[in-house]
């Protein structure tokens, strides 16, 4: 196996897992998602810039996430025990956080391209023209999405909050 | 939708992503102080911050790390006759072969240039024989128009003065 590819795993893995868990809903098929796009980024790995490899591998691993979802043509429901608290192991901290487990499972709910933007924006940290690059949108659409996607998490937080 | 949305949207984001300088903070206070509604946003901006804060990236499951160290021995070997650099590599051989061909000087040899000396020989002689035919033809062609022009006038010249000896008798 090349260095390089085993760097990519242990820097990028978590990123692309999220993403893949955020929006499948579904630890096997987040599994097989996350697996497919590193399978991608292996075959590729000549052709793609190394300064982009990051940005790279979380469009394919979103794309790969939504082809998925149409295929499954089930979008709106998702895996209730993964938002619910059953998850052990590196879960739990955010699971024992009431508040945390609340906006899991409203990021999840929210629809494309909002919750894509939320997750790798405030969940992965990733700058706006990363985003911007990962999702094919230009800076003034990446801000304007995440503006309602906040505005309504902002909104849906304030009604379960006293 | 509320009258500071498209005013301070902005600024409420720029809070959010903790890039809002001190001095819109200040401004984005003061007028918090008259507008209810943006004062309620400041306040579920904040507690939709605390949130973010309990959301992190996920550590990704041992069972799937295990997987993607397992990509390069699974795929094709990295060397392969089918990759496209491979099989543009091959297609360029022959056109290679020919422009080298096409560049090369044209040298030819001393048989090359006694065969090409004959062989003009010949041509010339073919040439000789030609033209000597065709100013042949071309004499004969230009003396029978030029008897034809001849004769032809000289008959109607005498059909002419038959014609008037006729018309004078009657």
């Amino acid at each position: 196996m090349s260095k390089k590819y085993r760097q990519w795993v242990k820097e990028y893995q978590d990123q692309a897992w999220t993403v893949a868990r955020y929006i499948l809903k579904d630890a096997q098929e987040a599994e097989d998602a996350t697996q497919e796009a590193f399978v991608k980024l292996w075959n590729n790995q000549d052709s793609i810039d190394p300064e982009r490899i990051k940005p790279w591998l979380m469009k394919v691993t979103r794309n790969g996430c939504l082809d998925r979802l149409r295929r499954r043509r089930d979008n709106v429901e998702f895996d209730e025990s993964y938002m619910a608290g059953e998850v052990s192991g590196p879960m739990q901290d955010v699971v024992a956080n009431e508040t945390g487990v609340w906006l899991k499972r409203a990021i999840a709910g929210l629809k494309e391209p909002y919750r894509s933007l939320v997750v790798l924006r405030d969940v992965n940290q990733h700058s706006y023209e990363e985003v911007a690059g990962m999702l094919e949108l230009n800076l003034a659409q990446v801000k304007t999405y995440l503006h309602r996607a906040r505005k309504q998490l902002r909104e849906q937080l304030a009604e379960v909050r006293p | 939708m509320n009258e500071y949305d498209e005013k301070w949207e902005d600024k409420i984001n720029a809070l959010l992503d903790g890039e809002l300088s001190a001095d819109d903070a200040d401004l984005l206070k003061a007028e918090a102080v008259d507008d209810r509604d943006l004062a309620r946003a400041i306040v579920e901006a904040y507690q939709l911050q605390q949130a973010m804060d309990s959301v992190h990236v996920e550590r990704a499951p041992a069972s799937l790390t295990k997987r993607l160290h397992a990509i390069p021995r699974q795929q094709k070997p990295k060397f392969s006759l089918f990759q496209p650099r491979w099989v543009t590599a091959l297609a360029a051989i022959p056109l290679v072969i020919i422009a080298v061909s096409l560049m090369r000087p044209d040298t030819p040899s001393a048989s090359d240039i006694a065969q090409a000396r004959q062989e003009m020989a010949i041509a010339f002689a073919y040439l000789d024989r030609a033209g000597v035919i065709t100013g042949r033809e071309i004499e004969s062609t230009v003396g029978h128009t030029m008897a034809n022009a001849v004769t032809g006038s000289v008959n109607r010249a005498i059909k002419s003065q038959n014609l008037t000896s006729k018309e004078k008798e009657v």
